[in-house]
């Protein structure tokens, strides 16, 4: 049998099944509600236990911890009501679920999970008026409230990781949580979580979980000392919980069919009561419970780890199998399984990651995260698309969800036209995903940061956009977001910043940039500067890393991944197969564009004297406008995405310099750093923070998205491809985004599929000496009148997905600075492959710039 | 700053009045508080919230239990020191101070009572705002800041003003 069975590859004749458009509605409906079972019960069990009194937390301690509370948890087979958003309030409305997948990541329909262990307490303030916040509110009820209030946050009130750490740091570590608390130079995100990484669910759906705890048993038994026998032991308590939690929801469901009168539902419960018997203990047998194994899993994923890009890597690879046996035997229809996949979408999105008032201004809008890939090829370099990368590319269009976020692999070398066209097609008919990525030059980026060939070519999508080893990579990709225009600033201005007046030296002096004497001294002080960021945020990585080790095992995690078996050791010591930190480097286009102009305006034409353009820097180019209408225009000073050759040398420079910045460095598992250029909505928030730049980009003004060139100055959609196709892989290890709008274009679909198509194939074949093509590239495809429209009247486009830069979410939910981003990016007309030019977009009433 | 007298005066009524008479009394003595949240701020808005906290603390039953077993000293000053006073929690109890006390958990500084109104009781609270438009300036644990921050709101709920 074919991998590929399907003949009309766009599945267009499957449709939603009516309970399941139902049960979509409702979670359209639904607000999301704040849960505190988990915090609750983390809190009772830690407290029970003594551990808020340990100067450590071991592994087997944490893993009878997670047992206990997965024993306890509610067993929600199907919800039954939500909250929804009135112009009076919160009302509760009811629904019918219909899902084949019992369990949830909290008690509630949509529901926001807490970890008081990391930044929960951030929604103290608020808990007595987050269901009216204007920005993404979440329901919580008064009695939920008090929960919080009396029962879980004060008791963590030392215990979260960054007052662990910093009761535990040197001087020098405090200072440099100062440092990430100006907000200006860096975010750190250890204090929030690590998650970012793919478990392994392969060995879960094949051997089941009975053969899991059986191997960890015997290697228990081997093990020479305590250490190991505890971890092992440690994922012995951690899978014998999760099967308990199953356990408890078979029993919940069998209960509930005893009291169901309508037949239809009775049957489909029984089912679930089945099911959930015998799996995940035992190994899957169908398509669908292959599924329900994979999403008990997650659960216990997420009970452990934060909800912050968790992803679920190439489920088209593990579960073909399954799928291809159900279809042979006449179990399975195409319909059938995109129904599963949509069930098996809404509860992957069934969870919000909390996120208090000031966070929305930085992060607002974002999902959880949580990435598929699907498509690219096997170990061997083999077509490894399948009928399943097609059925979840259609779920994926009919469900139109934020999570899971769609990653779609392909290979200029090894793919097929129409593989290639039915992605750009799911793109034209979501507006926004999947995501695509070229196999050969992510293969070749993760061959130069240590993965072997099989290992780089089996590679899935982290959180947004970072590749690594499905199931094997422990990576943190979301680790560090470096502000590089900060670095520039630094240069500038002499180590200093202005929002912090002349007198405070935030780093060293690398010299007045009036008097150095070339262009090359000048970017050795903006290298100099660069790497004394990128050295602050590292040292504060590690020592938060040294924190999660002390007091966040992770046994979960540990038990679904490929290493820590074999190690004896937690994903958290270093035990996975593959370790990283990542890097994600906001504003490099700016900061590219920066230098050029520099170079070009001060030192190759002496236009203005260095001193002359820092006052136009200070003034934000009032009294300045000739200088800011040069700047701004690509052909009188070059301007990165124009295929111009000493704009893109600027823009490889940097990239280059900042991959040999941390290349050498070791993390605390003993994992390389990465660098990565995907910015999620950051590049608005630094944006927010910082003066004007030398690019022409004036304080408070967004940064440009990812590897993105800077909106407005790129009129021609191939010279902006060729110029970020010219960008080295190897030295982009943690990923990259390159956001693009097109204009849909009314009447010949055909027509705009086939430009489309060709764009992107032309993207990703633009090899030469040092590139292998584009790596990735996402798209908005919608039109700035609907954006508009959207601003007017938000309610009326709750569906509206979008790229922002790296993952999806729905325009409704993003703060003006982000919407305003997005509508403001260039955006190009495929039947000429030219810019298309609009009035600036006003920020949204409430916005301000910083 | 409320004196030994008032405490103990309210300490009585806390034990004797119905939580609904305590309410009612919380707002009444709260007036000028609640008159500063609702109208203009002046240069004794810290000194009325927390002296508003203080006394709310010492007469309500219900706002009290939230500071079972807290213990912290918080100082709040004006940049130009102009403006300052020590709130310090003891297990049930609350007392504000004149002046900066040498040893705290959380150090607030803020530019002026606006401010601070809007980094504590705004109902947008925007401490992103505050911090980035340099108007408030805090050292110490954050958790700290967020309990005195949901104290300080579910005060101004109790008086009706949030």
């Amino acid at each position: 049998m074919s991998s590929v069975t399907i003949d009309d590859l766009s599945l267009q004749h499957v449709k939603l099944p009516p309970p399941l458009a139902a049960l979509r509605e409702a979670y359209f409906q639904a607000v999301p509600e704040v849960c505190p079972e988990r915090a609750a019960l983390i809190t009772k069990f830690s407290l029970e236990a003594g551990l808020f009194q340990r100067d450590r937390i071991a592994v087997l301690e944490k893993a009878r911890l997670y047992r206990r509370v997965l024993e306890n948890r509610l067993p929600v087979v199907w919800h039954t009501r939500a909250h929804r958003r009135t112009p009076e309030g919160m009302e509760e409305f009811a629904f019918e679920d219909t899902s084949p997948f019992a369990g949830s990541t909290t008690t509630r329909f949509k529901g926001v999970p807490l970890y008081p262990e990391f930044l929960a307490l951030g929604l103290w303030p608020e808990l007595w008026t987050i269901s009216r916040r204007k920005a993404n509110p979440y329901y919580l009820s008064e009695a939920d409230a008090r929960t919080l209030n009396f029962e879980v946050f004060p008791h963590w009130m030392e215990h979260n990781i960054t007052e662990l750490a910093r009761a535990r740091g040197t001087d020098q570590d405090r200072e440099r949580l100062r440092l990430l608390q100006k907000l200006l130079f860096f975010v750190a995100s250890k204090p929030n979580c690590i998650s970012h990484t793919i478990p392994d669910f392969s060995r879960a759906v094949r051997e089941g979980l009975r053969a899991v705890i059986e191997d960890a048993q015997a290697r228990k038994d081997l093990a020479g000392d305590a250490a190991r026998k505890d971890f092992y032991q440690g994922l012995v308590e951690v899978l014998e919980g999760l099967i308990a939690y199953a356990r408890s929801l078979a029993a919940a469901a069998a209960s509930r069919a005893a009291r169901e009168a309508d037949p239809a539902r009775k049957a489909a419960l029984e089912e679930i009561a089945r099911i959930y018997l015998r799996l995940p203990e035992q190994p899957a047998e169908t398509f669908r419970e292959g599924l329900t194994t994979i999403w008990l899993c997650w659960i216990a994923v997420h009970l452990e780890n934060p909800d912050v890009g968790l992803s679920l890597g190439r489920l088209d690879q593990v579960l073909y199998d399954l799928y291809r046996r159900d279809v042979e035997a006449g179990r399975l229809s195409v319909e059938a399984a995109v129904e599963l996949l949509g069930y098996l979408w809404l509860k992957i999105g069934d969870h919000v990651p909390s996120v208090p008032n000031a966070g929305e201004q930085l992060f607002g809008g974002t999902g959880s995260n949580q990435a598929i890939t699907i498509g690219g090829v096997d170990g061997e370099g083999r077509d490894a698309v399948n009928d399943l990368t097609y059925i979840m590319l259609r779920a994926t269009e009919l469900m139109l969800l934020r999570d899971p976020n769609l990653n779609a692999r392909y290979h200029p070398e090894v793919h097929s036209d129409a593989y290639l066209r039915r992605l750009c097609q799911a793109n034209l008919n979501t507006g926004a995903t999947p995501a695509l990525h070229n196999d050969r030059a992510v293969i070749r980026a993760l061959a130069a940061s240590g993965h072997t060939l099989a290992q780089a070519r089996d590679y899935g999508l982290i959180g947004c956009v970072e590749p690594g080893s499905n199931g094997r990579f422990y990576g943190h990709s979301g680790a560090i977001l470096v502000n590089l225009p900060a670095a520039l600033e630094l240069a500038l201005f002499n180590g200093r910043h202005r929002r912090f007046g002349r007198d405070a030296l935030i780093s060293f002096e690398t010299g007045d940039p009036a008097s150095l004497a070339s262009f090359a001294q000048f970017k050795e002080a903006v290298r100099r500067q660069a790497l004394w960021v990128l050295g602050e945020a590292i040292a504060l990585n590690d020592w938060f890393g040294r924190i999660h080790q002390q007091f966040y095992p992770t046994p979960i995690l540990s038990a679904l991944f490929e290493g820590p078996m074999e190690k004896g050791q937690d994903v958290i010591e270093g035990g996975a197969c593959l370790n990283a930190s990542g890097i994600a480097v906001i504003g490099l286009a700016d900061v590219a564009d920066s230098l050029t102009a520099i170079e070009t305006l001060v030192y190759q034409e002496g236009r203005i004297e260095f001193a002359g353009f820092l006052d136009a820097l200070r003034h934000n180019y009032e009294g300045y406008e000739w200088l800011l209408t040069r700047l701004r225009d690509p052909q009188r000073t070059p301007r990165f995405g124009n295929d111009h050759p000493q704009a893109d040398a600027n823009a490889v420079w940097l990239i280059r310099m900042l991959d040999e910045a941390v290349k050498g460095r070791l993390n605390y598992r003993g994992g390389r750093y990465r660098v990565g250029y995907w910015t999620m909505t950051n590049h608005a928030g630094f944006g927010r923070l910082m003066g004007a730049t030398p690019n022409g980009r004036k304080a408070g003004e967004n940064f440009s998205s990812g590897l993105t060139p800077c909106s407005g100055v790129t009129p021609f959609l191939i010279p902006a491809l060729r110029s970020v196709a010219k960008l080295p892989p190897e030295a982009i290890t943690n990923g990259m985004a390159l956001n693009l709008k097109f204009t849909p274009e009314e009447g010949d679909r055909d027509r705009m599929l086939e430009s489309f198509a060709a764009a992107v194939k032309g993207y990703f074949e633009a090899a030469d000496g040092q590139s292998a093509g584009g790596m990735e590239i996402q798209f908005n495809v919608t039109s700035h009148r609907r954006f508009l429209a959207a601003l007017e009247a938000p309610s009326q486009f709750e569906q509206l997905l979008v790229r922002v830069s790296g993952y999806t979410a729905y325009f409704k939910d993003l703060n003006p600075q982000m919407q305003q981003e997005i509508i403001e990016r260039t955006e190009y007309r495929l039947s000429t492959g030219e810019a298309v030019s609009y009035e600036p977009v006003p920020l949204a009433k409430g916005a301000s710039h910083g | 700053m409320a004196s030994a007298f008032t405490r103990s005066t309210l300490g009585v009524a806390s034990r004797v009045l119905p939580n609904r008479a305590q309410g009612w009394l919380v707002r009444s003595l709260c007036q000028p508080l609640i008159s500063q949240l609702c109208g203009q701020l002046t240069d004794q808005f810290l000194g009325m919230l927390l002296g508003g906290m203080e006394l709310a603390f010492a007469l309500s039953r219900d706002y009290r239990r939230n500071i079972q077993g807290f213990r912290a000293t918080f100082v709040y000053t004006t940049r130009d020191g102009s403006v300052a006073r020590s709130a310090v929690f003891d297990n049930g109890k609350m007392r504000v101070h004149r002046g900066t006390l040498p040893s705290w958990q959380v150090r607030i500084t803020f530019r002026d009572a606006p401010a601070l109104k809007a980094f504590l009781l705004s109902d947008e609270p925007d401490s992103l705002d505050s911090i980035l438009a340099d108007t408030v300036e805090t050292e110490g644990n954050l958790n700290y800041v967020y309990r005195i921050g949901f104290l300080a709101r579910d005060l101004a709920r109790r008086l009706g003003v949030l």
